[in-house]
């Protein structure tokens, strides 16, 4: 049985797995961010659009032109390289988070389960003392270093990762994964270019196995993680699931990556510490515990206690909202929902002058790029933001109170495209909210 | 602490199995793919298909239909009277027309060429095209100078309302930027053809993915990207759907020799063909089959006879047909409308490709 008690939380554990984690992770986020670069990104989704889609309440975070993005991303590589080394730690975690942060928060088009991941991680290693050991700050400032830090340190990274599991297997429990194998049943048989089991593909027995397999490895992996007797042979299965998820899905990009990397510190601190040891032989030390006063402990339970609590209940918030989660998307992102579902959508704007009845189509491309315009296509909130923007930009342009009108057909999971937005809905005057949107039209329950 | 031991023995193996298997899996891949299955679909075949039979006969089609042209136009550069002018018509619209073909090949080797953009930007700079005739410099190669050169350069130039008189008297710089604007034409489609001739044709063949960047999802993307034009640039926006109803004739495809409906629809079907294969059985239309959705197939290949036969019904010259067949031109725009749906939404999502036209991650 796992002891959840406060003092074996407190109980002082080897450094090692912190350190192996700051060390991998800021390995992972150079090459990230240099692969970012050299795809040329950058430019295509920080400089190029001329919209942003921004997160409601950071309006304020806006794209820093060519240059001062190229500086943005060199800050953060130059940040990672900081943080892999253990060098000025604190500020090199601060700078990233921050910077990282500010990054995704620019426009919604570029929302990945993984980045938002990253953005979370990178706060927690700015309160976790991943730098006491193995760093060039111990070497220079030697009373820095430590060989223990209490359990729960580690413990709050696997709870993490775990949290991140358990809630991608929840989301996969519904009647299109599990009954009708979608959207695997449609992303398979794309594959059948792959040797050996190309022409399975086409099968549906596999896209069964793929979707149950998914399931039910996302909701337990972690507790086989966690549990020292099969945490080893659950290790194999995280990179057997995960090179497999590469090699099926190229397209998810660092994904599995992360998730390959971050896994490991499930790995006991014995572990991670010969593994260490393995590159440093000969070294030894007496073992000098990590100590906070217990003030500063206090306030630190009190600090995850609510982290975890949001943690929680955000990718539950969706349970606030009328069904339909995957047509309305409300409370979709920040959910770990990864590879859920297939959805295309194709959206019409038209802005009228309600004084004049002149009507004028938009050409999104004017104002989108390809990427912006599929994903707003699909997203209510997008569309919303969009057409405020449209408004906007037509009055601008030197209409009278511009109504926007969107004609939008949206593709789910396999199902024939179909209306997805009331046309006849003036979105210029909708509220952007927290609310149920009414003006998405419902999807009828019983078609398929 | 034994047990740990056992533990890395364990995984080291296993990661050396796993990337094994990984560095096989690349090194297999040309063995992969091409062998027909009773429940799956010949993706090789369907590619081949659209190499051999439609892809590479149409470029060959344009090339010698480009020596025709150019025929026509000497003949008419060296006496331009109205009969030579009447002969050459036919012969240009037919070499546009055969470019419609093409039209929606924008890859390989079309794409490193950027052979639409020289060939078909419209509408041309009559202004900057005359600037480049009276100075007598100009380069053709720029990425500038897409919109003074290629079909509506041509259009513009050899059937204005002024071009015979223009062509009477101290033309020699005038002739000159034709055949020069004719001649980028030819060399352009024939690098092009060089180029599937050449090693585009195995490359796009051999490679059966749906990501973004293979054949497939070229096809599909350059299917949407196509139907946007004709939705927008050919038929919609000079009609005024952009601009509540103000209208821009001369942004047409096609304006001076009066052919826009001609080209469109042509464009059209020739993106009918290129979607069931010139119903050979191995086209998009057939894959979407063998994925169980004979309905979307059915609805996509009735909606694209419905498109075609509403452009159709609109008649040439299309500046006339902006102010006398608003019906149709209404008409034809809802169906094209629904067609773009389709194969935007339905097509797309069932073919388990990503229409971005750009590279990104995803999840």
């Amino acid at each position: 049985m796992i002891n959840l008690s406060a003092d074996r939380l407190k109980r002082p554990v080897p450094i090692a797995p912190l350190v192996t984690f700051r060390v991998l992770f800021g390995i992972m986020m150079l090459v990230g961010t240099i692969r970012f670069w050299l795809n040329g990104w950058i430019v295509q989704q920080f400089v190029a659009p001329k919209f942003y889609f921004s997160y409601m309440g950071f309006e304020w975070v806006k794209p820093l032109g060519y240059t001062g993005m190229h500086l943005l991303f060199a800050l953060i590589a130059l940040a990672t390289v900081f943080i892999t080394i253990g060098f000025f730690y604190r500020v090199a975690t601060v700078v990233f988070f921050l910077a990282f942060t500010y990054v995704e928060l620019i426009d919604i088009t570029n929302y990945l389960n993984h980045y938002y991941f990253i953005c979370l991680v990178g706060f927690m290693l700015i309160w976790l003392p991943a730098h006491r050991s193995w760093s060039v700050d111990v070497k220079i400032w030697p009373q820095l270093k430590r060989t223990e830090v209490p359990l729960w340190m580690v413990g709050v990274l696997r709870l993490q990762v775990a949290i991140v599991y358990f809630f991608a297997g929840l989301a996969k429990l519904n009647p299109d994964w599990l009954l009708n194998a979608i959207p695997m049943k449609i992303w398979l048989p794309a594959k059948s270019h792959l040797p050996l089991i190309g022409q399975l593909m086409y099968t549906t027995w596999i896209a069964y196995l793929f979707s149950w397999f998914g399931a039910v490895y996302d909701l337990f992996i972690a507790f086989f993680l966690i549990n020292k007797k099969t945490r080893p042979y659950a290790y194999v299965f995280v990179l057997g699931f995960h090179i497999a998820t590469a090699i099926f899905f190229p397209g998810i990009g660092l994904f599995p990556y992360v998730m390959m990397v971050v896994s490991t510190i499930f790995f006991s601190s014995d572990a991670h510490r010969k593994l260490l040891g393995y590159f440093n032989k000969g070294a030894k030390s007496n073992p000098q515990p990590l100590r906070c006063p217990q003030k500063i402990q206090q306030a630190f339970a009190v600090g995850i206690g609510v982290y975890f609590a949001i943690q929680i209940i955000v990718p539950l918030r969706f349970i606030a909202y009328p069904s339909g989660l995957f047509w309305h998307e409300e409370g979709f992102r920040f959910s770990w929902r990864v590879m859920l579902m297939e959805k295309s959508g194709n959206s019409f704007f038209t802005v009228k002058e309600p004084s004049t009845g002149k009507e004028y189509e938009v050409n999104n491309s004017e104002f989108l790029t390809p990427l912006q315009e599929k994903m707003m296509s699909t997203q209510p909130d997008m569309i919303l933001r969009y057409a405020h923007f449209l408004a906007t930009t037509y009055e601008k342009r030197g209409l009278k109170h511009p109504a926007v009108y969107a004609q939008c057909f949206v593709a789910l999971n396999g199902r024939r495209s179909r209306p997805f937005i009331n046309s006849a809905t003036n979105l210029a005057v909708q509220q952007l909210g927290w609310q149920h949107y009414k003006w998405v039209l419902p999807l009828p329950t019983n078609e398929n | 602490m034994k047990y740990n031991k056992n533990s890395f023995k364990v995984l080291s193996v296993i990661l050396a199995v796993t990337v094994a298997v990984i560095a096989c899996s690349k090194s297999g891949t040309e063995l992969g793919g091409s062998k027909p299955d009773e429940s799956g679909f010949d993706k090789t075949a369907m590619l081949t298909n659209y190499a051999d039979n439609l892809i590479i006969p149409a470029y060959t089609t344009l090339q010698t239909q480009v020596g025709l042209l150019e025929t026509a136009v000497n003949t008419f550069l060296s006496t331009p009277n109205t009969t030579n002018q009447a002969a050459l018509k036919p012969v240009f619209k037919e070499t546009w027309l055969k470019y419609q073909n093409v039209s929606v090949d924008q890859f390989g080797p079309a794409e490193t060429a950027l052979l639409s953009n020289f060939l078909n930007t419209f509408p041309t700079d009559s202004a900057v095209v005359e600037g480049n005739i009276g100075k007598g410099t100009y380069s053709l190669t720029s990425n500038a100078s897409i919109n003074q050169q290629g079909f509506p350069a041509l259009d513009y130039l050899l059937f204005n309302p002024h071009a015979l008189t223009d062509f009477s008297a101290n033309a020699a710089n005038r002739k000159k930027y034709v055949q020069d604007v004719l001649a980028a034409l030819k060399t352009r489609v024939g690098t092009v053809l060089d180029g599937w001739k050449g090693s585009y044709r195995a490359t796009f063949i051999g490679n059966t993915k749906s990501d973004s960047g293979s054949p497939i999802a070229f096809l599909v993307n350059q299917f949407a990207f196509e139907m946007d034009q004709l939705k927008g640039p050919r038929i919609g926006w000079p009609y005024g759907k952009q601009s509540a109803g103000v209208m821009y004739p001369k942004n047409t495809e096609g304006f001076y020799s009066g052919i826009s409906i001609a080209l469109a629809t042509e464009n059209l079907s020739a993106l009918k063909r290129m979607f069931n294969g010139n119903g050979s059985g191995k086209g998009m239309s057939d894959y979407l089959v063998a994925l169980k959705q004979q309905k979307l197939s059915n609805d996509v290949m009735s909606q694209f006879d419905k498109a075609i036969n509403s452009l159709k019904a609109i008649p040439d010259p299309y500046p006339t047909a902006m102010t006398n067949n608003k019906t149709q031109i209404d008409a034809a725009y809802r169906e094209i409308q629904i067609l773009l749906t389709l194969i935007k939404t339905d097509v797309a999502s069932q073919t388990g490709v990503r229409i971005t036209y750009q590279d990104t991650d995803g999840d």
